[in-house]
């Protein structure tokens, strides 16, 4: 095999590859103009929703306020407007109203019992239920340290301890373990979508196109012309992965969304990005090899499309399970593929990976790449594949 | 230039058993000639090429192609010929030039040497015009012309055209035979496959005619009409395919 060979054919792979339309959209213009445009749209969305249904959570109905006047005025300082309604229920069925309030007398006791009413599928309703809970916890507090005060009881026994969270993680980790698991997900993916169309386009799309005996029949070995074409797919691979990394940063800097703004103190230092890409390198291999070795094997762009497609499928699952909170890369699980590069990414983002489990995952992703780029060669070499009519 | 020896390809299919595509051909092609391997639909003329081409390998026997035997140096086999079909086989997204340049880099050709054989090429075939147009844009005829040139680029002494002329319009396939006339003058050995009696008989020094996987007779027009007692290449054939026999024992009943 003639290294100068291998790089003919990678040259033309590339040269075909981003002149191709379909290629272009998947490897190109999917990451950069289609994440970007989702994940606006669906934060524009989600902020007016949750405008709409915070406004809405406003308007909310009193029965019986007789047994509890107080009841009114704690509403109205909270901000709700008190709507006059009797039949609660189906106010709140006919979307009148956001949550009904109703003082019930216990049979037993005599103490009073607010009764809350929603309808936890509405979001309104369920904003309206938290906000109603909220201002009568309020009340109810307020109420007692009244009466304490009048008792003439102390400070030390109305307020005998104060409440205050501290979060030990630093900006930095919690930015990172939402873009981690997001960056880790999104990128692997498109990274088989966006390959997907150039292994397609330079084995079976050669095979529709027969141009693939032509260059069969030139002097360059089977194994140089499939090493060119790997190398290809992979360069389109890692294209799309490093632009839709590029997207998802610039997005989520712009985008609206409460865990955005944490992002947009994402941790962006040479060193996360240099160890990111170099994790990707393997996983790029092992992507492009599979779809080259599968692609290989139908006689058309459409079967190769539908042979290809179940594959992208299959890895959705692994790349949901490493976003799952809480899962640890230990030594067995970096030996999963896709599994162990998105969460290998999440823990570079969190500055948590160990040496180990980077080691682990990027040998185990260059034997897997290396056997896949293996098992194309085989498939390359078989006639009854090359020849298929 | 050519030497084929008992060149044999089994295929294994689920329904049929053994099916031999190509059955012990033999046969010589000289330099300077044009030797036609005439046969039906499926009498095994491409995968004799694609053995010659060394793109699939024989099952058994051998073949030697300016000087490189096809099992032991099929690099250098492939580095001797020019292989062309009717499908053309060229890259549509490319340039005519693009085209030329990434099948004679291929064939160990580089820089300036490569550029001006592009040009010689492109004078010799009157393709200066669209040598920059993507294959595209290009009309049947021009592409034609461009898979002459991705044939020649390399100049090898030897070319393969499988049905090269097949589907084309009347001027389009005068191109090709002009190509193929033009190639033997210069001395290279030209071995093309054909099942159009017209095209072999207008081109062909020697004439193959292979039926079933088996040569069933290789000469000159001459041997062919001697041998079979018929004039026309049409009547020669179906005579050797055993069809003229079958067709005569129904007028008879």
């Amino acid at each position: 095999m003639r290294r100068s060979q291998v790089l003919t054919i990678y040259r033309k792979e590339m040269l075909d590859t981003i002149r191709d339309r379909r290629t272009l959209i998947s490897m190109v213009a999917v990451p950069l103009l289609a994440i970007p445009l989702l994940l606006l749209v669906m934060s524009k969305f989600v902020s007016s929703t949750e405008k709409k249904a915070g406004d809405e959570a406003l308007t909310i109905a009193v029965r019986n306020v007789g047994r509890m006047p107080e009841l009114l005025i704690a509403l109205s300082q909270a901000g709700f407007k008190l709507a006059s309604r009797d039949d609660l229920e189906a106010a709140i069925a006919k979307k009148e109203i956001a949550a009904g309030v109703e003082p019930v007398k216990s049979p037993g006791t005599g103490t009073i019992e607010v009764r809350v009413y929603s309808d936890l599928t509405r979001r309104s309703s369920d904003v309206a239920e938290g906000r109603i809970r909220a201002a009568l916890a309020a009340f109810k507090e307020n109420s007692m340290k009244r009466k304490l005060i009048a008792l003439g009881q102390p400070d030390s026994v109305i307020n005998p301890f104060t409440v205050k969270s501290v979060n030990l993680a630093p900006e930095k980790k919690m930015a990172g373990m939402f873009w981690g698991g997001m960056m880790g997900y999104c990128v692997v993916l498109l990274m088989f979508t966006g390959g997907m169309y150039p292994a397609i386009d330079m084995t079976a799309g050669e095979k529709e196109r027969r141009t693939l005996e032509v260059v069969l029949s030139s002097p360059a070995s089977r194994g140089a012309i499939i090493l060119g074409k790997v190398l290809a797919a992979t360069t389109a691979v890692l294209v799309t992965a490093v632009l839709a990394m590029l997207s998802l940063i610039v997005s989520f800097r712009f985008a609206d969304f409460g865990a955005g703004k944490a992002a947009g103190r994402i941790p962006l230092d040479a060193t996360n990005i240099v160890l990111v890409f170099v994790a990707l390198v393997p996983m790029a291999v092992l992507a492009a090899s599979m779809m080259v070795a599968i692609a290989l094997l139908a006689k058309s762009f459409k079967e190769a499309q539908s042979y290809l497609t179940p594959l992208v499928m299959a890895s959705i699952f692994p790349l949901l399970v490493g976003m799952l909170p809480g899962l640890q890369l230990t030594p067995a699980l970096a030996l999963i593929p896709l599994f162990n590069v998105c969460q290998l990414i999440k823990q570079i983002f969190l500055g948590e990976y160990s040496h180990l489990a980077f080691a682990i995952t990027m040998a185990s992703n260059i034997v897997y790449a290396g056997l896949a780029c293996f098992a194309a060669a085989r498939v390359f070499s078989k006639e009854s594949v090359l020849f298929r009519t | 230039m050519i030497q084929v020896q008992a060149l044999t390809k089994t295929f294994h299919d689920s329904k049929r058993g053994a099916v031999h595509a190509v059955d012990h051909v033999s046969f010589e092609v000289r330099s300077g000639e044009i030797f036609g391997l005439l046969g039906p639909n499926g009498a095994g003329k491409t995968t004799t090429l694609r053995m010659l081409a060394t793109v699939m390998s024989p099952s058994d026997g051998t073949a030697v192609l300016n000087g490189h035997d096809i099992l032991k140096e099929p690099e250098a086999v492939r580095g001797s010929i020019g292989f062309l079909s009717a499908d053309m086989g060229l890259y549509h997204r490319l340039s005519a030039r693009e085209v030329l340049k990434f099948f004679g880099e291929l064939n160990g050709m580089r820089g300036a040497a490569l550029a001006s054989r592009i040009e010689e090429i492109f004078a010799l075939l009157n393709m200066s015009a669209f040598g920059d147009t993507k294959i595209d844009s290009l009309s049947t005829g021009m592409r034609q012309r461009v898979a002459i040139a991705r044939a020649l680029v390399h100049d090898p002494p030897i070319l393969i055209l499988d049905e090269p002329a097949s589907g084309l319009d009347v001027p389009t396939a005068h191109v090709i035979e002009e190509f193929i006339l033009k190639a033997r003058d210069s001395g290279k050995a030209v071995l093309f496959s054909t099942h159009v009696m017209e095209e072999a008989e207008y081109l062909c020094d020697r004439i193959a005619v292979i039926h079933e996987g088996a040569i069933k007779i290789v000469g000159t027009m001459e041997d062919l009409r001697a041998a079979t007692g018929k004039q026309r290449l049409r009547e020669i054939f179906l005579e050797l395919l055993g069809i003229a026999d079958a067709v005569r024992r129904v007028h008879a009943s």
